[in-house]
């Protein structure tokens, strides 16, 4: 490891001190979702409103001093409303592009299940392609570009439930809980006068982000780790309890995320306790169990921690 | 889960009474090789002690019952007369177990009383009930058992007369299956499989049955070499006669029965040329002579005795007094080497002889026991005859009321001792004697004194004494090591030195028991004796009995009856059962001095040991061959301990610092640290670290990490690896 890389990984321990400012006993979340700005990935948050999930995005955006976009998707949304609109100026005799809130750095996508399918796959094209096309003109997006969905638990009213397909383009998927009693008291104490994220300072520019982004892709991930990640992916297409087990861009994502992992945790190369337990986070949203689990009652979450239960962990090189 | 641990059982009892059979594999030869009879009923105890033990009722009906059948069984085997489970019946088996612990503290082992050994091998099979369980349905480690039962049955077939060919077959079948069905086991634990227990059982099993099949058949079809080592005992004998030579100045005689005993000592060579035959109901000791002086260096008669003619009652050699009781036997002699003696030969307690040609008298010593044969003034042996035979049973509790210096005039003669005779002996006999009261117990002290000091029979390498040496004394205290003239002279010496009348006899043993012969007509069994069965031992004088013999050479036994207080009835009967057993399937056997022990067991019980030097061989080998195996299969983490440092110390490269890091993973999976199947290294580190304390697991893992997930070479923390690595191991294997 570098100098240079110990340095920047002081800093990533400064951001997440940053952030627990604003948001009180969820450091797991907090480095899961730096995690995946790190890892060029997105994160969707799937919970009940107010526990946090926009202060957690907006303090991921204070810290990195990034510029922060918010789309409250509602049924009646339209497409250019996410990515923007060409308005004719008769001033200037032309068409203008009014550019919509996906070409900001840091994108709050709130309530993503609420609005119809073709406006959620116009943020969800976005995200994978890291371009939009209006009027067919090709737009670049922003450099660091990072989404953060949050949808309500599926069971809600008027929800138009994300496809597979879809799902599958976040990196990880989150959930923030309630906080405990004492966490709850504290954040009183803290919101007493003003909250706290309008203080909020940063620790960081942008480019270091970038330069962060770079070193994470650097990190060594070695065969037996790449075995083993297959080893849990294919577990996952045979498991009798699992309707369908995770797609190969989840292995892709798993090594992602595994990287970034690694590199929160000061190490330059990946570990099988890595690929353990992330498991859960990045391959919980991919894939679908089958009635008869439901019916006894197994989450997606309880047969994952069985499958890395029982999956072998490579222990040799090669 | 419940099907698992349903199915789990089921195979565990299928594996235990794999381990049954197995067992009756190892009792079954043991009816061949060691004389033990009824077979059937230990069969059946064993049957019984597995299917109570599996039937997992609970431990206070299953001892009960396990007992009650142990009892069932010594009522038919020994106490059949009286009512099973009376208040006699229990006196009769405490006294019994009474005698033979009291037997067992003075280790007394040859006397013990075949019940009392029945009861014994009864108790260890019980116990191998459960030893077995343990091993086979809770541990569920069947292979050394397995591996065991193959030793074994090699063993026996290598070195005995059992003949393992079908034996070894049916333990392969059994065995492997075993082995298989436990790997299922294994399996179906491990990735806890759950399936009905049919369907895995059938798929399963009959793969495995194929394969078993396929393999006994091709094994059994296929050709064979023959043994390089056909039979291997004569091999190693020859081999260390050859090896061993004889020294300048040893005096090597052939083996025979010869007039001149003035000079004893030397090796002898084998000779197998028979001398007579014998037709008796039981193997005995054949009488010719007894001498009474000794010279230092052999024996001689001082007083030649009178002979006294006879028309055929010999009583005079030998007849006891009304104290022993007696079984009237008849005997048939016939001489197939005529030239080898000129006397007679008879058994304790003969009283008559009726030669076959009528004009035939006989010329009675009663001094000296001789009996010689004449045809008109002539002597001349007889081509056969018979003998009434009133065969004694000494009774020892009469014996034991001789006490010390009972002495009268005509003992004198047998009290004889040479003036040269060092003192040392004299002290030797004294202390020997030291701690018994009476005669019969001195008398036992010294005939038991070889045995127990360890003494070796040996025919080849026996001193002569020098001119100014004492026989006795040259074997009591220098060499040790002599056969059957060295052990007689020895014990009627020391007899004498404590002033015990004795006397020095000769004759021959019983001989080798021979099948389909019919050299005699009748169904009384027939022997025969040749130049390799004379021998010598000793007679001792009681006088409200008479004389009686006394065996102290090692390696044989007398096979006259002493009672205490047990009915002769009983013994007869016993004889009897013996006497109806099957013939063995003899193969060719080398001829040697140990084989006419075949059938001189001392008590002729159901278990009566024999064959006491194969039997001697065998034990040693089984010993050595187990203990090897268990020494290495103890020590293989120590052994490959030391190998894997000699490496991990010389070689830097990532291959042998994984072989090394496995070690440690195989040496805590045997200290029951096993590494789960999805546990990763640092979880499992951290696990030996909280068990064993300090940290070197967990380092030594970080550095084990960074060569396999990081790619990275050890060679620069190749010292700090090696020092935790070491460090880990001793303190694992210490």
């Amino acid at each position: 490891m570098t100098q240079q890389m110990m340095t920047q990984q002081n800093k990533v321990d400064l951001i997440l001190d940053n952030m627990e400012k604003v948001i009180i006993g969820k450091r797991e979340a907090i480095e899961l979702s730096l995690l995946a700005l790190l890892a060029e990935g997105h994160v969707l948050l799937e919970d009940v409103p107010g526990v946090g999930k926009t202060m957690l995005v907006r303090a991921l955006a204070k810290s990195f001093d990034l510029e922060f976009k918010r789309i409250q998707f509602t049924p009646d949304l339209l497409p250019s409303d996410v990515t923007g609109v060409s308005i004719y100026n008769q001033k200037e005799m032309n068409f203008e592009f009014r550019p919509g809130p996906i070409l900001g750095n840091i994108v709050l996508a709130d309530e993503i299940n609420r609005t119809s399918p073709k406006t959620q796959s116009a943020l969800l094209e976005s995200m994978e392609e890291n371009h939009i096309t209006v009027d067919g003109t090709t737009m670049e997006l922003k450099r660091p570009f990072f989404v953060m969905a949050t949808q309500n638990p599926i069971e809600y009213e008027g929800t138009y439930p994300l496809p597979e397909a879809q799902l599958d383009r976040f990196l990880l998927k989150l959930n923030l809980g309630y906080p405990s009693p004492e966490e709850e008291i504290q954040m009183l104490d803290r919101t007493s006068s003003e909250h706290p994220i309008e203080r909020l300072g940063s620790v960081m520019h942008q480019d270091d982000l970038l330069s962060l982004q770079d070193e994470v892709k650097q990190i060594h991930v070695s065969d037996a780790i790449k075995k083993y990640i297959v080893y849990i992916l294919n577990a996952t297409r045979t498991h009798p309890l699992l309707e369908l087990g995770a797609s190969p861009r989840a292995s892709i994502s798993m090594m992602k995320a595994a990287k970034a992992y690694a590199y929160i945790n000061k190490r330059d190369y990946v570990l099988p306790d890595d690929v353990k337990y992330l498991t859960k986070h990045v391959l919980g949203h991919r894939i679908i169990i089958s009635s008869e689990a439901k019916f006894e009652g197994k989450t997606a979450a309880s047969i994952l921690d069985d499958i890395v239960r029982k999956t072998i962990v490579p222990i040799e090189r090669g | 889960m419940q099907d698992l641990s349903q199915e789990n059982k089921m195979i565990s009892l299928v594996l235990y009474f794999g381990s049954m059979i197995l067992l009756l594999e190892w009792i079954y030869p043991l009816g061949e090789v060691t004389d033990t009879g009824n077979m059937s009923v230990f069969f059946l105890y064993i049957v019984l002690c597995f299917i109570l033990t599996a039937s997992y009722l609970p431990v206070w009906v299953v001892s009960p019952v396990k007992f009650l059948g142990l009892l069932f069984v010594m009522d038919r085997l020994f106490y059949m007369a009286i009512p099973f489970i009376s208040k006699d019946w229990f006196v009769q088996l405490f006294t019994d177990i009474k005698m033979n612990i009291s037997m067992v503290i003075s280790q007394n082992w040859l006397e013990l009383t075949p019940s009392f050994r029945t009861i014994l091998f009864l108790i260890l099979l019980w116990m191998m009930s459960y030893l077995l369980y343990y091993w086979f349905a809770v541990r569920k480690k069947p292979f050394s058992f397995v591996l065991l039962t193959f030793i074994y049955l090699t063993v026996l077939d290598t070195f005995t007369v059992f003949d393992g060919s079908t034996a070894i077959i049916r333990a392969f079948i059994i065995g492997v299956a075993i082995l298989g069905i436990s790997y299922l086991q294994h399996i179906l634990e491990k990735e806890n499989v759950r399936t009905p227990v049919m369907t895995t059982l059938v798929k399963w099993v009959a793969p495995l049955v194929l394969v078993i099949g396929f393999s006994t058949v091709i094994g059994y079809a296929a050709p064979k070499f023959d043994p390089i080592w056909p039979d291997p005992v004569p091999f190693i004998q020859s081999a260390a006669e050859n090896g061993f030579g004889d020294g300048p100045g040893n005096r090597v005689q052939k083996i025979g029965y010869g007039e001149n005993d003035e000079r004893l000592g030397g090796g002898f060579v084998q000779d197998d040329t028979r001398v007579f035959w014998v037709q008796a109901p039981k193997s005995q000791y054949w009488k010719v002579e007894t001498k009474d002086t000794y010279t230092g260096k052999g024996w001689v008669r001082s007083d030649e005795g009178s002979f006294s003619e006879s028309m055929g009652s010999i009583g005079a050699v030998g007849s006891y007094s009304e104290l022993v009781e007696t079984n009237e036997d008849e005997a048939n002699i016939r001489f197939d080497n005529p030239g080898v003696l000129n006397k007679l030969t008879y058994a304790y307690g003969s009283n008559q002889v009726i030669p076959e040609a009528s004009n035939m008298t006989f010329l009675v010593n009663s001094l000296t026991g001789e009996v010689i044969p004449r045809v008109d003034s002539e002597a001349k042996l007889p081509d056969a005859y018979q003998l009434n035979i009133n065969r004694p049973f000494f009774p020892i509790d009469e014996l034991r009321k001789i006490g010390e210096n009972v002495l009268t005039q005509e003992d004198q003669a047998y009290l004889q001792l040479p003036e040269s005779l060092p003192d040392r002996v004299i002290r030797l006999a004294e202390e020997i004697t030291a701690e018994a009261d009476n005669r019969y117990d001195k008398a036992k002290a010294i005939e038991n004194y070889f045995s127990k000091n360890g003494f070796i029979y040996d025919t080849q390498n026996v001193a002569v004494p020098g001119e100014d040496e004492d026989y006795v004394d040259q074997f009591l205290f220098e060499t040790q090591k002599g056969y059957c003239d060295n052990f007689s002279t020895s014990m009627v010496v020391m007899l004498r030195a404590v002033d015990i009348p004795a006397r020095w006899a000769k004759g021959f043993t019983g001989g080798e028991r021979v099948y389909n012969q019919d050299v005699f007509q009748g169904s009384q069994p027939e022997y025969e004796i040749t130049n390799n069965n004379a021998h010598s031992w000793v007679e001792v004088y009681f006088p409200n009995v008479g004389w009686v013999p006394f065996e102290p050479t090692v390696g044989f036994s007398n096979p006259s009856n002493f009672v205490y207080g047990e009915s002769i009835d009983d013994i007869l009967e016993q004889e009897q059962q013996d006497l109806e057993m099957p013939e063995p399937q003899q193969p060719e056997l080398p001829e040697d001095e140990q084989a006419d022990e075949d059938d001189n067991g001392a008590t002729g019980g159901i278990f009566s040991l024999s064959n006491p030097m194969k039997y001697t061989i065998l034990g040693v080998g089984v010993l050595a061959i187990g203990l090897i195996v268990w020494l290495i299969s103890r020590n293989r983490y120590n052994i490959l301990g030391r190998w894997k440092r000699q490496r991990m110390a010389r070689r830097k490269d990532v291959d042998t610092f994984t072989d090394g890091y496995q070690f440690i993973l195989k040496v805590l999976a045997k200290n029951g640290l096993e590494l789960k199947g999805g546990q990763t290294l640092r979880e499992y580190a951290s696990d030996v670290d909280r068990w064993y304390g300090g940290s070197d697991m967990s380092e030594l893992t970080s550095y084990y990490e960074r060569a396999i997930y990081r790619d990275e070479s050890i060679e620069n923390q190749h010292h700090e690896v090696y020092r935790l690595w070491n460090r880990l191991v001793n303190n694992l294997l210490s």
